[in-house]
């Protein structure tokens, strides 16, 4: 379908593939990349390799990480007793900014998407149920986006992780409605951590 | 609310155009082909963020140009507004009020109103049920922007719920289960709450449309409005109900995608058995009903934008449209001559060709 010599074209179509990304702005960028310097086109080329090299997902908690365990994983300061749940591990940056959570995290990699082929067999959570005997977890926070998918998301979670002493709590509202964690600032999302509330069948 | 000033740029066959409108009654006149509702599409874009025509940003954008710009002095609940949007095909497109970004169509629906009647709202009358929701919905969104995000929740929750019964292709296990547990008490959430509005709606605009159709059409044939719910009892206990034939045709079979409303005219159903020209006039009547409605809520009156609405209607009805014009600025579009007799348009607008002569 391209209409582009091979590589130009590929470039192109791999651009395309990425998020956010319409073929006009890959067309666009690609052209960019056709013009600048060898140099720096080879840095950008390096840098994906080794992120692709170097930095994988933790073995317990599927945070991005460059060994087996992540940084928070590894932090014996953490409270080993409770697990923040939430989609991206950008999101776990945007918690850690606020200064409120002191425990350790889980990353779904993902929220309830059926348009995007993604159901919960797709998610981390198989494994969050595993932690939550193995570690002796007493709390679960669950931090998805407040968008339809991922209250569905927290929902879902809310009935399987039924647990004899575990509490399961959502972050409050007061969150944009329909919006992203990334972007909430850190007092919103602050002062959602501290009203969090029980849900599902634990009350 | 009203629109004083418009310009466009690169927008539809507008290179460069300044509009200067009327605060009361303004008449677009011109050709065919010469922008008139290209222009009413422009603000009512600044309302919706998405064209009344359905149409996509490459076709607004004018041929040969990257992106459009509209930009709108206007004045609501006291308040000055500059509205600007930008037009992206293929990238990032833009609004700013009042040099400050917009980040979704709901803050900007709240402080821009628009009502709109095109001559493709015959379809109120004589299509299927999709455009009766449809009209319910856009009304309820004028009335309130918090009522477009329930309609786009319930959208997003149907679609999910329709990809899973997909996925799932007529087979059920215990994920599928609870996630379809999950969806169904979002669905009945949101349906039961968007169908209490819609049926409130219906009750206000039953009065209303009797009254608008009767002095358009000098016709004492009663007017009737029925909504009619897609489920029987509770909708949560109607999708446990649904469950097995959902997943067996992987559709949603009950809930407020097949809401109807039935509209009767003189004991008959208006769909099957009322002329042509009833049917312009019920469709005209009902959206006028859905902007006294709403201003009665607002407030203040939306700006109503009346595509070709004279081409839809005979000489005496015509004259009549403009006799009973509601309070407010309303931007009327013609290729014709006004009605003869006692019209007076506060501003007449002569277009050629994406510009104002
Ligand atoms: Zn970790």
């Amino acid at each position: 379908m391209g209409v582009y010599t091979g590589p130009v074209q590929n470039l192109i179509d791999e651009l395309g593939r990425l998020p956010g990304v319409g073929p006009k702005s890959a067309q666009r960028i690609a052209f960019y990349l056709l013009k600048v310097d060898e140099v720096d086109a080879s840095r950008l080329a390096d840098a994906i390799t080794e992120v692709k090299a170097k930095v994988g997902f933790c073995d317990r908690c599927f945070n991005i990480s460059q060994g087996d365990n992540c940084e928070i994983c590894l932090d014996d300061r953490r409270d080993p007793s409770v697990i923040c749940v939430v989609e991206e591990p950008r999101d776990v940056v945007a918690v850690e900014r606020t200064q409120e959570f002191s425990g350790r995290y889980h990353v779904l990699q993902g929220a309830i998407d059926h348009l995007q082929g993604v159901g919960p067999d797709q998610l981390r959570i198989k494994e969050l149920i595993a932690r939550i005997g193995a570690e002796n977890i007493t709390e679960v926070i669950i931090c998805t986006n407040p968008n339809i998918e991922g209250e569905a998301t927290a929902l879902y979670l809310s009935r399987v992780l039924d647990a004899p002493g575990l509490t399961v709590t959502r972050i409050a509202s007061g969150l944009p409605v329909g919006g992203d964690l990334e972007y909430a600032d850190e007092l919103t999302l602050g002062r959602a951590l501290e009203g969090r509330r029980r849900i599902g069948s634990g009350e | 609310m009203r629109v004083r000033r418009l310009w466009l740029t690169d927008f539809r066959n507008y290179r460069d155009a300044d509009i200067t409108l009327g605060g009361g009654f303004t008449v677009v006149v011109g050709p065919n082909g010469c922008g008139k509702t290209s222009l009413l599409e422009a603000i009512g874009y600044l309302a919706r963020l998405e064209s009344f025509r359905g149409a996509t940003l490459d076709t607004m954008v004018r041929h040969g140009a990257g992106s459009s710009v509209i930009r709108a002095e206007a004045e609501s609940r006291n308040r000055e507004l500059l509205i600007e949007a930008e037009l992206v095909p293929g990238g990032r497109s833009r609004c700013q009020l009042n040099r400050q970004p917009v980040r979704n169509g709901k803050e900007l629906a709240s402080l821009m109103q628009v009502s709109v009647f095109t001559p493709d709202d015959v379809l109120l009358v004589k299509g299927g049920p999709v455009h009766r929701r449809r009209f319910l919905d856009e009304t309820l969104g004028t009335m309130h922007s918090r009522n477009l995000a329930l309609r786009h929740d319930l959208e997003r929750v149907l679609r999910q719920r329709n990809a899973l019964l997909k996925q799932a292709g007529g087979r059920t296990n215990a994920e599928v289960e609870a996630t379809l547990d999950v969806w169904d008490g979002r669905l009945a959430e949101v349906g039961e709450e968007l169908a209490a509005l819609r049926s409130q709606l219906v009750g206000r605009l039953q009065p209303v449309v009797g009254d608008v159709y009767g002095s358009l059409a000098e016709s004492r044939a009663a007017t009737g409005l029925t909504y009619r719910r897609g489920w029987a009892g509770d909708l949560l206990g109607a999708l446990k109900g649904s469950r097995c034939e959902d997943l067996r045709r992987t559709v949603t079979t009950v809930g407020p995608q097949r809401d109807e409303l039935d509209l009767v005219l003189g004991d008959l159903p208006a769909r099957t058995h009322a002329s042509q020209g009833e049917q312009r006039t019920l469709a005209l009547s009902l959206r006028l009903a859905g902007h006294q409605v709403a201003t009665e809520t607002l407030g203040f009156a939306p700006v109503l934008l009346l595509d070709d609405v004279l081409s839809e209607l005979d000489e005496r009805r015509s004259r009549r449209l403009v006799g009973v014009l509601p309070e407010g600025q309303s931007i009327m579009t013609t290729a014709g001559a006004l009605p003869e007799g006692d019209v007076h348009p506060e501003l007449v607008l002569s277009l050629e060709a994406g510009r104002v002569r």
